[in-house]
């Protein structure tokens, strides 16, 4: 009888690897087998020209000691990441708005929903047009304004190109964070408000002790989805800058790029994409433990 | 279905996929195959098509397979076939990119075959070949030809009272600050590669030392000169587009016909001819760059080390290169080529076709004693990379001159001394 228990048990485990094996043998071919080869390729000099020689840490010591760039594009990336709560805030404010009964908000709702459908390379180029300096809206609106004699450069201002694209990229994305923001509000039981309200509670009030605790979860989604978006937003500033001028709106992902495949130097942009990775992982870790350590958890049934 | 049942399926389809690619490279293997990968010609299909046609006159034995990509992905696309090990056995190249390749013993020698083939290699410009050459061997054989020129908007110079292009360096400061004023710039200049490095050649500045090691542009001369062209920028004398590390932009931008003069290579005057209804041999005017000082931007094709027919490659090479193939891809691109005698016969086919365009093409095939911008460093692309950003921040008057260059040196000089 135990036998044939084991065997019965065996034959559904083979079943249940067969099932996955595929999808394992492509994660471990795709991601983790490349990211192990990154590694070792981080402490080589290599080209696909020559055959590999050990380097030690001379990749790692380069970045940290004499590349500039490389330190630009890691302040341009935390930078980048530090704008996601601005998109929350303008999508909480829209969630809220759309959330009201007025009439046609469902129509508010798509229009504002509709960029993020949108593909990010479009979305670039609709931008730098916007931000043209000579037939730009923008730059029309400020000179109608009197607010501007000659064009502002947005793009090809180091001041302005990283702020410039910050702006394309919340736009992009902040449909998305309304429609997760406005989930979250319409599961808020609409008999806490009424309670409070009995209580006395003002409309700040209930914002600041209903509404935004219950919140949390969906924020906490939305920052992590803009920490991501920070760390893969190649197309738009592929298509918008380029990671110009100047490397002012290079993300390191832009970078790792631009090392690899435009200088060709892939031992160093290996070493590039582990502190990129370790940057990232350190990330996730933080905000694991900023959300009680329970993020990404099963819930036991 | 059962776990046996399962697994019969999936080896059955394992047997007969084995047998099938079995067969397939089988089949593949009976014949010679050749491949080509050109940059950016998709327009190239019916000259192609001749192409491959007259090579199997001679070599009707090898299948030719052509490969085209743009510019941008070109690098990314050849690298990872260099990996995979299938790379393309001939590959159209521009730039700098080769001189990465070549250092680190990915192309092959072609010097060799040039010497071999004596008429072929005579036929030549020895000034364009000699662009490919690096530490004494030729990897390149020049393909289509073009060098930077100088473009001028008649219209602009009449309003302005100048009856011709500038002679000198401080002629076009003055030319163009003339030509300034409301929504018109007097100057632009494409800046990808080092085209815009007839600006420095004409001040008598080197970007690196004879020997290639150590940076030697950070002079007096050059902070004045990057002085002069940075106020200039932040007049609107030098339209500011010029700085962006673009090219459609500046063409989009001449084609409106908002700007002066434009420093560009020839292939420009196609491009904003098609977006300019204004442009005519009446309104846009060519010349060369003062002092006639210009940077090539020709193509050449090269021979990957990893070709298994290097032969066969060879001669196909030498055909799309020299005589009809030669004259089959001028009048299919309207371009000049690196063959002497098809340049002769396609000069006389634009004058007649398209008379228009002429004078930008004279100008690509004088002054081949001034060529610049294109010293055979093995670190180009990362040299261009540790220069430029830092000009491009003096340009748009985010740092000073001397700030920009200083900065621009040292990096220049860790590229040039790292590994």
């Amino acid at each position: 009888m135990a036998f044939a228990i084991r065997k019965k048990r065996t034959r559904e485990l083979l079943l249940i690897w067969f099932f996955l094996a595929p999808s394992l043998l492509i994660f471990a071919l795709y991601r983790i087998i490349p990211l192990l080869w990154n590694g070792v390729l981080s402490f080589e000099f290599w080209s696909p020209y020559k055959p590999a020689e050990f380097a030690g840490l001379y990749h790692y010591e380069e970045m940290i000691l004499y590349d500039d760039v490389f330190w630009q594009s890691f302040w341009n990336t935390a930078v980048f990441m530090a704008s996601a709560p601005i998109g929350i805030l303008f999508a909480l404010v829209i969630a809220l708005l759309v959330d009201t009964p007025i009439r046609g908000r469902n129509v508010y709702r798509t229009i504002v929903f509709m960029s993020y459908p949108v593909m990010t390379v479009a979305v670039g180029i609709i931008w730098q047009w916007l931000y043209n300096e000579d037939v730009g809206l923008i730059n029309y609106i400020l000179r109608s304004l009197g607010m501007s004699g000659r064009g502002i450069p947005f793009l090809n201002s180091s001041t302005y190109a990283l702020p410039a694209v910050i702006v394309a990229s919340i736009w992009q994305v902040v449909g998305f964070y309304m429609i997760i923001l406005l989930t979250g509000l319409q599961n808020i039981p609409q008999s806490l408000y009424e309670a409070a309200s009995i209580d006395g509670a003002s409309a700040w009030q209930r914002f600041k002790r209903i509404t935004l605790p219950l919140l949390r979860p969906s924020i906490f989604l939305c920052f992590v989805i803009g920490i991501i978006n920070s760390f893969t937003n190649f197309d738009l500033i592929y298509v918008m800058t380029d990671g110009g001028p100047s490397h002012a709106t290079e993300l390191l992902v832009t970078y790792i790029y631009r090392v690899a495949f435009k200088l060709g130097q892939f031992d160093y942009a290996a070493a590039l994409t582990i502190v990129n990775f370790a940057f990232f992982v350190f990330l996730a870790w933080l905000a694991n433990r900023l959300s009680g350590g329970e993020a990404g958890a099963v819930e036991s049934t | 279905m059962t776990l046996k049942r399962l697994t019969g399926v999936a080896i059955g389809t394992a047997v007969a996929m084995a047998v099938g690619l079995g067969a397939t490279s089988a089949l593949a293997q009976s014949q010679k195959k050749i491949s080509i990968m050109t940059w950016n010609i998709p327009y190239f299909e019916e000259g192609m098509k001749k192409w491959i046609d007259l090579y199997h006159q001679k070599r009707p034995d090898v299948q030719v397979e052509w490969i085209d990509k743009k510019g941008t992905e070109f690098s990314t696309f050849y690298q990872t076939q260099v990996v995979a090990g299938t790379a393309p056995d001939i590959i159209d190249i521009q730039g700098g990119l080769w001189l990465e390749y070549a250092s680190q013993g990915g192309l092959v020698d072609l010097t060799p075959l040039m010497q071999r083939d004596k008429e072929y290699t005579a036929g030549l410009y020895p000034e364009f070949a000699n662009g490919w050459r690096f530490e004494g061997k030729n990897y390149g054989v020049p393909f289509y030809i073009s060098k930077t020129l100088l473009f001028y908007n008649k219209n602009m110079f009449k309003e302005a009272g100048l009856s011709g292009p500038p002679q000198t360096f401080d002629q076009l400061m003055q030319y163009a600050e003339k030509m300034t004023g409301g929504e018109k710039s007097g100057l632009m200049t494409l800046n990808f590669d080092w085209l815009y490095w007839p600006f420095f050649a004409v001040n008598g500045i080197e970007l690196v030392t004879p020997d290639l090691k150590k940076a030697a542009f950070n002079t007096p001369k050059a902070v004045a000169l990057v002085e002069r062209l940075a106020k200039a920028t932040q007049a609107g004398v030098i339209n500011k587009i010029s700085w962006t590390g673009r090219w459609v932009e500046p063409n989009g931008a001449f084609a409106a016909g908002n700007i002066g003069m434009l420093h560009a290579h020839a292939p420009a005057y196609f491009w904003f001819q098609s977006k300019g209804p204004w442009v005519n041999a009446d309104t846009v005017g060519a010349a060369n760059f003062p002092g006639g000082w210009s940077t090539p931007n020709s193509h050449a094709l090269l021979m990957s080390k990893g070709t298994k027919h290097p032969e066969e490659a060879w001669d196909f090479m030498k055909l799309a290169t020299s005589g009809e193939g030669a004259f089959i891809f001028g009048t299919g691109s309207n371009n000049l080529t690196g063959d002497k005698a098809a340049n002769a016969r396609l000069m006389k086919y634009f004058e007649e076709k398209i008379p228009a365009v002429v004078p930008a093409l004279k100008t690509q095939l004088e002054n081949l004693d001034k060529l610049v911008g294109n010293w055979p460093l093995a670190k180009d692309a990362q040299v261009k990379e540790a220069f430029y950003p830092e000009l491009q921040a003096a340009m748009m008057g985010e740092k000073s001159a001397k700030e920009a260059l200083d900065e621009a040196e040292k990096k220049v000089n860790r590229v040039l001394q790292r590994r």
